[in-house]
């Protein structure tokens, strides 16, 4: 594969004249090239699966409350519009303020062939400001304020960059930044469930039932474990501050398997970490390739994922 | 081609009593139009009231409008000069304040 960066390539050289496109490294061919400030570009709520009848009662207990995206012109108490990095508007994923919410936006497409998938979006991740009314000074994992390390940091759960892929066999691909455990400690690592993630045909099924709150990827916290070692992310010592982060994420779909994760200046070989295939079939997923980003609260405290960018591009 | 966007900020569930919608940015949007949608009541005379409320910065807020019943099965109505936040409070009660529900869908439908 061609290092992007060095191609000397005219579409390569036209890729990097674009400022809206220089920012990222893309594969030969672009899918989606999603800057937020021009709309959602069909990033959407996950919502689980209901009956023929449209009676949303139906759907599993912890896929019913993923929550809107919203187009964030990043507006906090204190300064005002921070704004994003492409323009005024990111794509906030938001959870409500109960321990274990998680909030879930999705991109679906299609395969047309088989080969490396990159995922690429500049982000950021958030908790609500304190208020009289939120209490976020009062709840679980805040602490005494240094002016530095800020307590709202470790009210931040995780964040989660995902897929759902079908090629006859049906499999995620998952990075997590787990911020805190679920004891709102400071964990800062990458982790990846080695299980794969239940289905509202297994609770059909009668297989597995989850409490509304349960961790919809992955519901076991030991199923999630560590790779790469950890990684301090630029938080900036207060919950407003608002700095974008670069990630890139490479899967192939021909092997079925991660290959690697950049965040920042830190590259994860992921080519060792497991992805776990589901051993039943499913039908109605041809060629299925969605992405999904969400993040999850481990306080009574909402917690925001915002995403000011996204390119996803392909070798094939 | 004009932007547009319709949040579900309550899906199929079930308010009793005081309640508050989650806060939601809508500084893109020149339009906002409310739609609440009551699959179910339970209690007698079960009344829902609504008022549109407004913030600086998602975390204070005051009223827009002035409160309004939700009779209907489906009631709309339209918010302007909203600036860059929205939500809705309201409660569910009963006749005399006696216990009630009512199971809705509300939807924000946001035009720029």
């Amino acid at each position: 594969m061609t290092d992007p960066a060095s191609d000397p390539s005219l579409v390569a050289q036209l890729r990097r004249a674009d400022p809206a496109l220089s920012r990222f490294n893309p594969l030969d061919r672009i899918l989606v090239h999603d800057e937020f400030n021009t709309g959602t570009h069909g990033w959407i709520e996950l919502l689980g699966n209901y009956d023929g009848h449209g009676n949303l009662d139906t759907v599993d207990d912890h896929m019913r409350d993923f929550r809107p995206p919203q187009l964030s012109s990043c507006n906090f108490f204190d300064v005002g519009t921070h704004g994003a990095m492409s323009g005024t508007y990111a794509l906030k994923v938001a959870t409500r303020p109960v321990a274990g919410h998680t909030g879930v936006a999705i991109r679906r497409l299609t395969m047309a062939g088989r080969g490396r998938v990159q995922f690429e979006a500049y982000l950021t991740f958030k908790t609500e400001a304190a208020s009289e009314e939120n209490q976020a000074a009062s709840k679980a994992g805040a602490g005494e304020w240094d002016a530095n390390l800020h307590p709202s940091e470790q009210q931040f759960g995780a964040f989660t960059i995902a897929t759902d892929i079908c090629d006859g066999v049906r499999y995620h691909c998952v990075a997590r930044y787990l911020n805190t455990d679920l004891e709102n400690r400071l964990r800062r690592e990458w982790v990846y469930p080695t299980v794969p993630e239940p289905t509202p045909r297994e609770h059909f099924e009668g297989k597995v039932k989850l409490p509304p709150t349960a961790d919809f990827t992955a519901p076991e916290p030991d199923d999630w474990k560590p790779f790469g070692g950890p990684q301090e992310l630029c938080y900036n010592e207060v919950p407003t501050k608002v700095n974008w982060h670069y990630v890139r994420w490479v899967i192939d779909t021909s092997t079925r398997s991660n290959i690697e994760l950049q965040v920042n200046d830190t590259v994860y070989d992921m080519r060792d970490v497991p992805v776990p295939p589901y051993e039943e079939e499913y039908g109605s997923l041809g060629n299925l390739l969605n992405f999904y980003v969400s993040v999850r609260t481990h306080t009574d405290v909402r917690n925001f994922l915002y995403l000011d960018s996204v390119l996803i591009s392909v070798d094939w | 081609m004009r932007e547009s966007f319709t949040a579900v900020l309550e899906r199929n569930r079930t308010l009793a009593g005081g309640f508050a919608t989650e806060p939601y940015e809508v500084a893109w949007a020149a339009e906002a139009r409310w739609f609440v949608r009551t699959l179910e009541r339970t209690g007698t005379g079960t009344l829902m009231r609504v008022t549109t409320q407004v913030s600086p910065d998602g975390l204070h807020w005051c009223d827009l409008d002035p409160e309004r019943e939700v009779a209907g099965d489906l009631v709309t109505w339209e918010s302007s000069g909203f600036g860059g936040w929205l939500r809705l409070k309201g409660a569910v009660e009963g006749e005399d304040g006696g216990e009630a529900s009512a199971k809705v869908m509300i939807y924000l439908a946001l035009k720029s």
